[in-house]
């Protein structure tokens, strides 16, 4: 597996970890170091008198070190995989060290062992009544969310952004206490609406919209179809037992990471991860999370290609998965996207059809170009068909830099009329921009 | 899409002020708008958020791409030369993270000498920092090729990248750009830089006059006297200003032949005899004229000096010796520089105005007389320094380095050349010893002239001082990744 310097970097934590990884990235701080198939290892000297013993379980990409770090990967572990980018001829030690083959090998074990507890018994009665409370909770927090929107229409949403966060929140908080976190999440995005910017209003009734569909799905749900209903349950912030969802079958594929998106929030990182099956031509989005000195389950970057089972989550459009198992790693991939902005019309509405209250995804099209109408940027399609450039997209000038007025295969991200690009292909290379 | 403007008006104003009727919505809605605005176990705010759920989902489900036939964009030309290794665009790279404008300079100077081209990916980074550093314009729009010229039509602030000609810049441009084509024309072609001045003159201003006038002081001829005789004239003082200063760099203009002549009245070779009458002793005898022509004083020659300890008459020839080019001494007495010097040298009262004749030399940037300083004075007058050959230059900063360290570190960063092991070697034994006056930051900025060889004497280098030494570790530490990164650049473009 060959990661791009790029590639590497987008795993970092933050700014600081990648200019200390680059530091790293050189032979003088290594006193040994190897790569195989399975596993990239190397000693590096610190301030201490023994040296950091970093590794790099790479089918997994899954990261240790023996400094104190809180940081994840922590700067070995980056410096020594771009160290290997850089420089491959200079790993030329194959036979992993004791260290090594130890860590791989509890990896596998643990891998390999049954999940314990399956077997322990449930007080069914008990879970169901848990399950009694926590519905009647999330209904009453429902009805109260929804008189708090009529409220707003009823005044009319012109004074809303003088209201401050606090209004927001209070009902945010409401929520949680409701046990409907999603719900929470929710209404914490109405409150987060750029107030400064024309058109906030629009915006505003979008969100104010969505989560009306939400509750109306739940106060309906013996109404909807069950895989609506699961929709609508996540969204409300009813959790999915993943080990549970872990016991079912996936789609096993060859998956291109599209792009990362990472949001920080009470100390709360979530890593939203776009990735595509390029077999099975199946989108996905895994989500993890982490709080400061702790790393996320796997190691992602745009660009990586890995054999994975993926299970998704119960949806009547599924897009939310969690990796099962990840079988090992690359960094190629040749997919084909939808042909024309009409495809992905068409694809949205389906897509809005089966779930009415979607967000913004992405989707793969060939031969865009960066066209300019109206003084305004658009992305055209072969057919002359054009999709506006998200406003204050900041890449517009590498991307225009690399097309060079050309069309590319691309991964655009948005929803309706507004997309910005988030990957493209140059050459058999996907890179993000 | 109207219909949402509808709900989004109604939302503004509240649904007690304004309700969405049945009217407002096209047939397709009919039937479920019948179904929300029938429903009598909802309230008015309910079927308003029923309403705007719908039309939200209409619009999504509904969203259509725009049909505009035309609309294109011109392809970027193809590219004359090829674009560099992946490994010189990773060095690249790292230089950006680096921040280092020097080892830019270095890694632009050698794509472009290679006629490489950068990638694609990087040209508007590179942009971006021509257009904040301007001496890196010339070579970023070189690396940057045709796909520069092409994508800095799209951003104003790249104009300079922008393929357009100097005569176009040069009518059309902002005021720093027209200043950069002066400048640059002027290297070239003096004589076109100054008919071009010369066309545009009586639309300048004041300022811009003074302004671009100073770009003729680049390679200043005896070809611009007439012109910038009649310029100061000018009515505006600071345009007369710049006019004369030009003027006072060419030896032949009126104002230095002016100079000139008052010296061949004031300093004069008087023949006496010595040993008791069996040999002859030449010596210089210095006194201004009793009526000097009022006019050399309009023309910047102070009439009291400005410190106490200098008389004002020792002060006005001073000024005078420092305005006339060293050879006028030549045809004065017939002589050698080495006899001059020697003249100047022999008595108290004639050496303290060597050190004009020092900065005539180097206002007027003779080069032979500068080797003459060097070989013949017996003073060291450390601003001749940058005006001797290389190899000269490395020899006496060497030679006088302890107790001009901080005078000969000034010269040193200010060479094109790379400075030489020994002089590097004498240059960081004194900054590790005062590494608050030198910090990162020098060496990032000047690692152009550190040579690579230095590498591997840091540590011979290393202060004697605990703390300084445990600092200058880490500056080592430092300088070898930059010193690194230049060897890379090296090899990336063997």
């Amino acid at each position: 597996m060959n990661l791009s310097e790029d590639q590497i970097l987008a795993l970092a934590p933050d700014e600081a970890s990648k200019k200390a990884g680059r530091d790293l990235s050189g032979p003088s701080k290594w006193v040994s170091k190897g790569a195989n198939e399975q596993a990239l290892w190397g000693e590096c000297q610190g301030s201490g008198s023994k040296p950091y013993q970093t590794q790099i379980d790479l089918a997994g990409m899954t990261f240790k070190c023996s400094c104190p770090s809180r940081k994840f990967p922590c700067k070995h572990g980056l410096g020594l995989l771009l160290f290997q980018a850089k420089q491959p001829v200079l790993f030329t030690e194959k036979e992993a060290p004791a260290w090594v083959a130890e860590w791989l090998k509890k990896k596998q074990e643990k891998t390999e062992k049954k999940p314990e507890g399956a077997s322990q018994p449930v007080d069914e009665a008990a879970q169901f009544k848990r399950q009694q409370a926590r519905e009647k909770g999330v209904a009453d927090g429902i009805e109260e969310l929804l008189r708090w929107m009529k409220d707003i229409v009823r005044n009319g949403i012109l004074p809303i952004p003088e209201k401050g966060p606090a209004f927001f929140s209070a009902m945010a908080k409401r929520m949680i206490d409701a046990k409907a976190p999603g719900l929470a999440g929710m209404v914490k995005n109405l409150g987060n609406t750029d107030f400064f910017i024309e058109g906030w209003q629009s915006t505003f009734m979008d969100q104010l919209a969505r989560i009306y569909l939400v509750i109306s799905g739940f106060k309906n749900k013996d109404n909807i179809s069950p895989s609506l209903k699961e929709d609508v349950r996540n969204w409300i912030g009813f959790t999915q037992n993943q080990d549970e969802l872990k016991e079912k079958n996936g789609i096993t594929d060859t998956w291109l990471v599209l792009g990362k998106q990472v949001t920080e929030d009470d100390n709360l990182a979530t890593e939203r991860n776009w990735l595509y099956g390029t077999q099975s031509g199946q989108y996905a989005l895994v989500l993890q999370f982490s709080v400061p000195g702790q790393g996320t389950n796997f190691s992602l970057t745009p660009g990586m290609v890995l054999q994975a089972e993926l299970v998704f989550f119960p949806s009547a459009e599924p897009m939310r998965a969690i990796i099962k198992r990840q079988l090992s790693t690359g960094n190629q991939a040749r997919v084909t996207g939808l042909s024309s902005w009409l495809k992905v019309a068409e694809s949205a509405t389906n897509s809005n059809v089966r779930v009415p209250f979607t967000q913004e995804r992405p989707y793969i099209i060939q031969q865009l170009k960066p066209v300019q109408y109206n003084s305004q940027w658009w992305l055209a399609d072969r057919e002359n068909r054009l999709v506006q450039l998200k406003s204050g997209y900041q890449n517009l000038y590498t991307l225009l830099s690399v097309s060079g007025g050309k069309a590319l295969d691309m991964v655009v991200f948005g929803k309706e009329n507004l997309y910005e690009p988030m990957g493209i292909w140059e050459g058999e290379n996907y890179i993000v921009i | 899409m109207e219909i949402w403007n509808n709900i989004i008006q109604a939302a503004m104003l509240g649904t007690d002020k304004r309700q969405v009727v049945a009217g407002e919505f096209t047939e397709d809605f009919t039937e479920v708008m019948a179904a929300v605005t029938n429903n009598q176990s909802i309230d008015k705010e309910e079927k308003f958020l029923q309403a705007s759920a719908i039309v939200f989902n209409y619009r999504q489900c509904g969203s259509l791409p725009v049909y505009k036939e035309g609309i294109d964009l011109p392809e970027a030309p193809v590219e004359e030369f090829p674009v560099c290794r992946q490994a010189a665009t990773n060095i690249l790279n790292d230089i950006l993270n680096e921040d280092s404008l020097s080892l830019l300079t270095i890694w632009l100077q050698f794509c472009g000498k290679n006629n490489q081209l950068v990638t694609p990916r990087l040209v508007p980074v590179l942009l971006n920092k021509a257009e904040k550093q301007k001496a890196l314009q010339g070579l970023v729009e070189k690396c940057c090729g045709r796909r520069g010229e092409w994508l800095a039509q799209f951003n104003a602030n790249w104009s300079f990248s922008s393929g357009t000609s100097a005569d176009e810049l040069w009518q059309t441009g902002t005021p720093d750009q027209r200043k950069q084509v002066l400048q640059q024309l002027r290297i070239t072609d003096p004589g076109t830089a100054r008919e071009w001045l010369q066309q545009t003159w009586p639309q300048e201003n004041a300022n811009s006059k003074a302004a671009l006038l100073k770009a003729l002081s680049i390679n200043a001829g005896n070809d611009d006297i007439a012109w910038l005789e009649t310029v100061a004239t000018e009515k505006a003082q600071k345009v007369k200003d710049e006019a004369l200063n030009i003027l006072k760099l060419i030896p032949a203009s009126a104002v230095v032949q002016k100079y000139k002549n008052l010296l061949r009245e004031t300093v004069t070779l008087k023949k006496e005899k010595a040993m008791f009458g069996l040999t002859t002793k030449t010596s210089l005898q210095i006194q201004l004229p009793a009526v000097i022509d009022e006019e050399i004083y309009k023309t910047g020659i102070e009439k009291l000096s400005n410190q106490k300890e200098i008389p004002d008459e020792e002060f006005i020839v001073s000024q005078l010796m420092r305005s006339v080019p060293p050879d006028s001494w030549e045809s004065l007495f017939t002589a050698n520089p080495e006899t001059i010097i020697n003249y100047f040298q022999q008595q108290e009262s004639t050496k303290k105005f060597l050190a004009a004749i020092v900065i005539s030399v180097v206002r007027f940037q003779d080069k032979r007389w500068a080797v003459a300083f060097m070989q013949y004075s017996k003073i060291f007058y450390i601003d001749i320094i940058p005006l001797l050959p290389l190899q000269q230059q490395e020899f006496y900063s060497n030679k006088f380095f302890g107790g001009y360290e901080n005078s000969i570190i000034n010269h040193a960063i200010e060479r094109k050349e790379e400075w030489g092991v020994e002089l590097t070697r004498n240059i960081f034994r004194f900054t590790a010893d005062n590494p608050y006056q030198y910090n990162r930051s020098f060496y990032n900025k000047y690692i152009h002239l550190v040579p690579v060889q230095i590498i591997g004497e840091l540590e011979k280098c290393k202060p004697a001082n605990d703390y300084d030494k445990s600092v200058w570790s880490n500056t080592s530490e430092y300088i070898t990744k930059l010193i690194t990164l230049k060897i890379q650049t090296i090899k990336a473009f063997q």
